[in-house]
């Protein structure tokens, strides 16, 4: 079974069960974006808390904008599920070279696809709802800092997927940490060439 | 009339030994995938050919040097020549071997070519924790007070980082101290106190560890250390990625005496429209006539006084990275500004690095 680490769960961040209501996303994310402002408010805001805490409201925006229309969400749950199976296709193809370039292909572009629309594309698009800007303050400075943060948080979390997938533009290494730490020792000392 | 192709002479073992064994000595991974590609000149079935003067280059210059020997050793392994001669005949995608990307990495950091690193350990996937080794072995140097082994995992944790929002695909975050310095001066000082040279110690240091480190989290982590260690850990990250600071600690001082000067010329003219004016100010006006941009041309090493004052500061910053923690912004007439030297008399960061005018 693929992990499904990478593929943020909208449901889980509003902290929901599988079988929740409109009322109940409402509810949780009014109750959680509050508790975040204040949050905010009571700490020293530095350039790496404000990228967190923006990642933070963002999250909470486009859980809530997603999970509470029916149809949004049934797609979202579908597409998560989707691109979840392919990669795990790809996994039980990995050793057989012409089908597992196929299925990693196809498996890219759909994992580009998914991320981009619901990890950077309706999370601005949240941001911009009535509702949230209502209860996050969101606004155009927001978005426009947020929309690197968000591009970051894309790559990161495709990079994330793509390090636990089988090898294939190089041979598996076989990396001796032990061996590496010493390297590291060495060029911190300065005594390598 | 077109030529009639010549058949192409076979490519050795020992060519494709010495081609690879020399990237990967030099740490250069351009060369390490160009040689993969499709009109490689080591692919038999390719039009070009290793042995035309013009790829030179793909083969090593000296060959005792003990960084190509050893790759030479490592290339010569059977099952490396073996994997390399299998993806150079195959058709699509090559498929690196792993050990020579290593090798290739590690070579890179020796000699300093961090972002090559970086890209190397990437497409191994053992960046970040080998980013975060270099960041825990530094934190273990900075607690046993050893600040220049600490700056010096600092130095290499920061060059091995990653820019995930580049576009279009992930790069290596580069230095481009000559962008940071405009966000870093970008809104016009009002009150002396806005100016970044004149900040207090504490946040002129968190000012400059963010600025130079380029990584918020990086930096973070040396914020809940004492003030008196970061003051030093920065003067050490300075002169070890600045080999040429003494040069513009020297131009800064100089800066500092034209600056001196500047002001002195501006309260002779505050007291010639007061109609104070001595024979002394009468005359040291006559003789008076440089241009203020003297100042940031002083700063900058440059001599041409025409350039906007983001141009004498990008320019500066480029060269000299920490110089824009020590600059300000001043408008001196309508429509002309110039950078010129500020600090605060209390800054012991500006008397360790040597910028206190005498």
């Amino acid at each position: 079974m693929a992990s499904d680490s990478g593929y943020v769960d909208y449901v889980a961040v509003l902290g929901l069960d599988p079988e929740f209501k409109p009322a109940d996303a409402r509810r949780v994310y009014r109750k959680k974006i509050k508790d975040l402002l204040i949050e905010i408010s009571q700490v020293q805001v530095t350039e790496e808390r404000r990228n967190r805490f923006l990642l933070a409201i963002a999250q909470l925006n486009a859980a809530f904008y997603i999970l509470r229309d029916k149809d949004r969400c049934d797609k979202y749950l579908a597409d998560r599920a989707q691109v979840m199976q392919i990669e795990e296709e790809w996994r039980a193809q990995a050793d057989k070279t012409e089908a597992s370039d196929k299925c990693r292909r196809q498996f890219d572009q759909a994992l580009r696809d998914f991320l981009s629309v619901y990890m950077e594309e309706l999370m601005l698009e949240a941001g911009r709802d009535p509702e949230c800007v209502e209860n996050s303050n969101w606004d155009a400075a927001h978005e426009r800092h947020a929309s690197s943060v968000l591009r970051r948080y894309r790559q990161q979390l495709f990079h994330e997927i793509h390090e636990r997938l089988p090898f294939y533009d190089i041979t598996q290494p076989s990396v001796d940490w032990d061996e590496r730490s010493r390297f590291v020792a060495a060029m911190i000392a300065g005594g390598e060439r | 009339m077109a030529r009639a192709p010549q058949q192409k002479a076979q490519v050795t073992d020992a060519v494709i030994a010495k081609s690879f064994a020399h990237t990967v000595a030099t740490g250069d991974i351009v060369n390490f995938r160009f040689l993969f590609i499709s009109y490689s000149p080591l692919r038999q079935d390719s039009t070009e050919d290793i042995n035309w003067p013009k790829y030179e280059y793909l083969l090593p210059p000296d060959e005792n040097d003990a960084l190509y020997r050893s790759a030479l050793d490592l290339m010569k392994q059977p099952e490396i020549l073996a994997h390399v001669r299998a993806q150079l005949q195959r058709q699509g995608p090559p498929q690196l071997p792993w050990e020579p990307l290593m090798r290739l990495a590690d070579n890179a950091l020796r000699l300093s070519k961090l972002t090559t690193a970086a890209q190397a350990y990437e497409v191994l996937r053992v960046r970040r924790r080998i980013q975060e080794e270099f960041l825990a072995q530094a934190d273990a140097a900075l607690d046993a007070g050893d600040i220049r082994k600490g700056v010096r995992g600092y130095v290499m944790a920061s060059g091995l980082d990653y820019d995930y929002a580049a576009f279009p695909e992930p790069l290596p975050a580069v230095p481009n101290y000559q962008e940071r310095v405009l966000i870093l001066h970008g809104e016009y000082p009002k009150n002396p106190e806005d100016a970044v040279a004149l900040q207090t110690p504490e946040v002129h240091v968190r000012t400059g560890l963010h600025y130079l480190l380029r990584n918020a989290e990086i930096a973070g982590r040396l914020e809940a250390r004492p003030l008196a260690l970061r003051i030093e850990f920065l003067e050490q990250w300075i002169r070890q990625t600045d080999p040429q600071w003494d040069e513009f600690a020297a131009r800064y001082r100089e800066a500092c005496g034209l600056a001196r000067e500047y002001g002195e010329r501006l309260e002779r003219e505050q007291r010639a429209e007061q109609g104070q004016q001595t024979l002394a100010d009468e005359v040291e006006a006559a003789r008076d006539t440089r241009d203020p941009r003297g100042i940031s041309a002083a700063l900058s090493g440059r001599t041409s006084l025409e350039l906007e004052w983001w141009q004498y500061l990008k320019d500066t910053a480029y060269r000299h990275p920490a110089s824009a923690l020590f600059v300000t912004r001043q408008v001196v007439a309508k429509d002309v500004e110039i950078i010129m030297p500020r600090y605060r008399s209390d800054s012991e960061l500006v008397r360790r690095l040597g910028l206190e005018a005498v």
